[in-house]
């Protein structure tokens, strides 16, 4: 705050010169990015770092090879939509051929898709989509499976975990999260109707849902919640992998009579597999999804496939086909539990 | 001085009391050792950051990299672990790890005279960058956790959960050394008037040192609760904790202007934030709502401890302000 | 006149920042043919507008000695305002007029409470914070609103025609030049300066401190209502989770600026060109395909650089100029939070 300050200005701009300087040599010593033949791939999660995307970018990075395509694996740190934008400008200004995309933000980055879009890039979203108003920014969607069929499976496998009686909650991802909410939704009505003896701690399932924000310790914080505000819970269902690793954490800590199932990755569930905190846990393999999703982007290039309902792709040697709103769909969750969760924990 | 830092606390121990009373009351779930399982289980990881965080904002400084380095430091005594190394070696590194974060802070702050908030920002987003850097998507699963941890986790001790114990011995220490050592009153002196205590003779950039290193260090220790607590460790593990732990100490009347408050003041702080939010949900109050209460109930608490620590108000009124 | 001298004196830093730009823009031309395009300008631009606008009455109340870490929940307050009324039913134009009331009314708060309270602003903010966000899921909860109005959502997503830039550019320039004005060239400018330096010193010299800083952060509610039209017309929808984490990036990017955190000293155009920068710099990186993680690295390591440079230099300085004397040891610039 004092001292002479003119004084100080050559040293400072001296040593900001040398900041400078070395700025600069890391840009220059940047790897430069490899100029295939083929197409350049943009695959996009909504947050890098997570294993779950990890695993989804393994099976993209196989379907590039296969199809001799450049792929970089590219995204924000955090799982927002306004972040995962400045990366489809950057997607925009670098001329990728194709992008596909997991939407962190259902609405948020759709004006961007469209700017995309008008600069000739085929958008394929994978594992999460954009609202279906804006179903048009994109040439098709490649989601796991109806979301009826994913909400109304969780209703079965805690079902089957509580002997068909009981009361039943869940604990989401953020309230935000689209896939979520759609899962959540389909749940409802089919739990109440399909098992008289089972219905929802707070009387409807939105009355029955926590959000832990795909947040270990606020996933953490609201399984607790659960059991403190409904002691008689007798399962909880969470459709998303950072819930259910918690929640099943939280159970074995406490000790708790709960039974918990939902979506979980094999790799990071199976301790609690084998030990029997959990009896069942399902999940489609992300690894299909990066890979069908590449295909679906490349053939849409190669105006091979144009989106349309009932048009078709291949995707190494099966044939998937567009269904109304635009959605390709891989099939129904696999399920693990200790009969086969030695074999898949080695493979995502 | 003693009785001051006793009254200090008093109005925000009665509250926690009141609170959790009639809260349990509503939800007599909560009101049982379950329900005092969770509480303590619960605060366990606020309660030990918030010795660290203490220490710092005592000084009137403060420091905001403290959740990038306990994240860091799990992930780092989670990967050792799970390459075979056993529990010492791994909490050592996790431990040494904080303690350089620490003195890279105290270094700068301390040495180099630069603002504590400026400084911690860096070294937040620095560690948090380096440390998805290293770890990627990688994940340490619960079953690499060393087995000491995990079995601290899930057990108890005279019904009070192991890792609550680990945090408030540590809290009685610090606590203890704050009270009861010179080095340590220091640091109260440093926080309420800074020109005095160098025209006191402390040694004030050691001090300042020491607390970001010992703090640092408190946050790589941290990292071994963070582990048990949560059965993982990856690159958002301990995201945005630091808020917490600065909110948990203001409500316990560790005062941001410096030179006030006491750890034990801070726990309780971390206490009742963590009773605010059981009993919210044992009362069935919607989590959205949940949110805004707890945000007006935090602002009620600074505003209450301003009304009944009016005592300080005069200090701050004749300090000689730069 | 002090003032002057004080205007002189803080030449530094911030110029160092400029500097710094000149070079980010340079050397990203030469690195990368992508950098330089008006595409890209226009990308930069868009994505920077939100922090700009916050960053402005955040350099104010940071040089008064305050702080507002609640702008990010208040922002998204005010977009979930907008978007909530709308859906009700209300017509899109007096939906941000509600927004621009709800903006208002959060400045007030935070400005009543730190000021007619004496409430630390850090700590108070905290909890305006949790208290801000937490409405915004209560008005929305998980349902998100879309399907704007196309001619709205047209002014935050395309361009003025014939130009690459963005339509918020006509919205931002006009408010960057009033603030600089504001803050060097008039009375309100030399009483924040005054209120940074010493608050008792400003009251006794017959500044209404209360009154001024309370208004301060009113027009930062403003200024934040302002943000949050753009944010919610860019990203064609009100969500309760926008803008998570705006709060540290804008104190960051005004730090950088050069602006202490002690306050009493800093400059606007040194937050300006602190703001181009921090755009530019993540484009830049962007385009040479650097990770995210990286980007965090840069950014933290940018920070310490910001506050370690000057330092090391007036150091070196003083040890140079003082071989002779007894050191005294600094007794001001080791306070942190104010």
């Amino acid at each position: 705050m004092k001292g002479s300050p003119l004084n100080m200005q050559k040293n400072k701009l001296k040593a900001v010169l040398a900041v400078a300087a070395l700025g600069a040599v890391a840009l220059v010593s940047a790897p430069a990015q490899a100029n295939a033949a083929g197409l350049k791939i943009a695959i996009m999660p909504k947050a890098v770092n997570i294993g779950y995307f990890t695993a989804w970018n393994k099976g993209a990075q196989t379907a590039c090879k296969e199809i001799k395509a450049t792929c970089t694996y590219l995204g924000p740190t955090e799982a927002t939509g306004p972040a995962q934008v400045q990366f489809i400008n950057q997607v925009i200004q670098k001329k990728y051929d194709v992008l596909v995309i997991s939407a962190a933000d259902q609405n948020a980055i759709v004006p961007s898709l469209n700017k995309a879009k008008a600069a000739g890039i085929k958008i394929v979203t994978s594992d999460a989509d954009v609202a279906a108003t804006a179903a048009s920014s994109r040439v098709v969607s490649v989601l796991p499976a109806a979301s009826a069929r994913i909400g109304t499976a969780e209703v079965d496998w805690i079902a089957a975990a509580t002997g068909g009686k009981g009361k039943i909650a869940v604990l989401s991802a953020a309230a935000t999260a689209a896939n979520q909410n759609a899962w959540i939704a389909a749940m409802g009505p089919y739990l109440t109707s399909k098992y008289p003896n089972m219905s929802w701690v707070g009387g409807t399932v939105d009355k029955s849902t926590f959000y832990g924000d795909d947040d270990a310790t606020k996933s953490t914080a609201q399984f607790d919640a659960i059991l403190s505000q409904y002691p008689d819970v007798a399962g909880i269902i969470s459709p998303t992998t950072v819930g259910v690793l918690a929640a099943a954490q939280e159970k074995k800590t406490k000790n708790a009579s709960v039974k918990v199932t939902g979506l979980g990755l094999p790799s990071q569930m199976a301790p609690y597999i084998e030990d029997g905190t959990v009896e069942k846990v399902g999940l489609w393999n992300p690894i299909d999804l990066g890979y069908v999703a590449v295909y679906a982007g490349a053939a849409a290039k190669a105006g091979t496939f144009t989106g349309k309902v009932g048009s078709s792709f291949k995707a190494g040697k099966k044939s998937y086909s567009v269904v109304a709103g635009g959605i390709a769909y891989l099939g129904d969750p696999f399920t693990f539990d200790k009969s086969n969760i030695a074999t898949f924990k080695a493979i995502y | 001085m003693r009785n001051l830092l006793r009254i200090r606390e008093l109005p925000i121990a009665v509250v926690l009391v009141a609170f959790f009373s009639i809260a349990a009351l509503g939800n007599h779930q909560l009101f049982s050792f379950s329900g005092l399982h969770d509480l303590l289980f619960g605060s366990s990881i606020i309660c030990l950051l918030v010795s660290a965080e203490t220490l710092i904002i005592v000084m009137k400084h403060i420091d905001l990299s403290i959740g990038s380095t306990i994240g860091f430091a799990s992930y780092i005594i989670g990967k050792n672990a799970s390459n075979g190394h056993g529990l010492l070696y791994c909490l050592l590194l996790g431990i040494i790890f904080g303690l350089a974060v620490g003195a890279v802070n105290g270094l700068l702050v301390a040495y180099f005279k630069l603002p504590s908030l400026v400084v911690t920002l860096g070294t937040l987003y620095l560690v948090r960058g380096l440390f998805n850097q290293v770890a990627g998507g990688d994940f340490i699963n619960s079953d690499k956790v060393p087995h000491v941890l995990s079995f601290m986790a899930s057990h108890t001790f005279a019904k009070i959960p192991y890792l609550f114990i680990v945090a408030f011995v540590l809290a009685l220490i610090v606590g203890f050394y704050m009270r009861n050592f010179r080095s340590g009153r220091d640091l109260y002196a440093i926080g309420s008037n800074l020109p005095a205590a160098y025209l006191a003779g402390i040694k004030v950039e050691k001090r300042t040192f020491w607390a970001f290193t010992a703090a640092g260090g408190i946050a790589g220790l941290g990292g071994a609760l963070l582990i048990a607590r949560f059965g993982q460790a990856q690159a958002n593990s301990g995201l945005g904790i630091e808020l917490g732990v600065v909110a948990a100490c203001v409500v316990g009347g560790v005062a941001i202007a410096g030179g006030i408050g006491t750890v034990f003041g801070a726990i309780i702080g971390a206490l009742l934030l963590q009773t605010i939010v059981l009993a919210l949900g044992a009362l069935g109050v919607s989590q959205f709502w949940q949110g805004v209460v707890n945000g007006a109930l935090l602002i009620a608490a600074i505003s209450l401890d301003k009304v009944l620590s009016s005592r300080s108000q005069r200090t701050q009124i004749m300090r000689v302000s730069e | 006149m002090n003032f002057l001298t004080r205007i002189r004196s803080s030449i530094g830093w911030d110029k160092g920042v400029g500097a710094l730009l000149v070079l980010t823009i340079v050397i990203g031309s030469l690195v990368t043919p992508d950098f330089a395009t008006t595409s890209n300008l226009g990308f930069v631009v868009q994505d920077i507008g939100e922090i700009m606008i916050i960053a402005l009455p955040m350099t104010f109340l940071i040089i008064a000695g305050e702080i507002d870490l609640s702008v990010a929940s208040a922002l998204s307050l005010v977009s979930s305002s907008i978007g909530y009324s709308f859906a009700h039913g209300v017509p899109f134009g007096w939906a941000l007029v509600i927004g621009i009331l709800v903006g208002l009314a959060t400045g007030a708060l935070n400005g009543f409470l730190v000021n007619y309270l004496g409430l630390q602003s850090l700590a108070v903010t905290i909890g305006t914070m949790g208290l801000f966000r937490g409405l915004c899921f209560v008005l929305l909860g998980s349902n998100p609103v879309n399907q704007l109005p196309d001619f709205w959502t047209g002014l935050g997503i395309n361009n003025i025609p014939g130009t690459f830039l963005p339509w918020s550019f006509l919205l931002i320039a006009p408010l960057v030049i009033i603030a600089l004005i504001l803050l060097h060239f008039t009375r309100i400018g030399r009483w924040t300066f005054a209120a940074g330096i010493s608050s008792e010193a400003a009251n006794f010299a017959g500044i209404p401190v209360k009154r001024f800083k309370f208004f301060m952060y009113v027009a930062t509610g403003f200024m934040v209502s302002l943000a949050a039209i753009v944010y919610t017309l860019r990203f064609a929808s009100a969500s309760p989770d926008s803008a998570m984490g705006y709060e540290l990036t804008t104190i960051a990017a005004v730090l950088f600026g050069g602006v202490s955190i002690a306050g009493g000293f800093g400059t606007m155009w040194g937050v300006i060109f602190s703001v181009i920068e921090l755009g530019a710099i993540r484009s830049v990186l962007q385009l040479v395909n650097f990770s995210s993680n990286a980007l965090q690295i840069v950014s933290g390591s940018l920070l310490l650089f910001s506050v370690a440079v000057p330092k090391v230099a007036e150091m070196l300085k003083a040890r140079r100029e003082t071989r002779v004397k007894t050191p005294t040891p600094s007794l001001t610039s080791s306070r942190s939070v104010e």
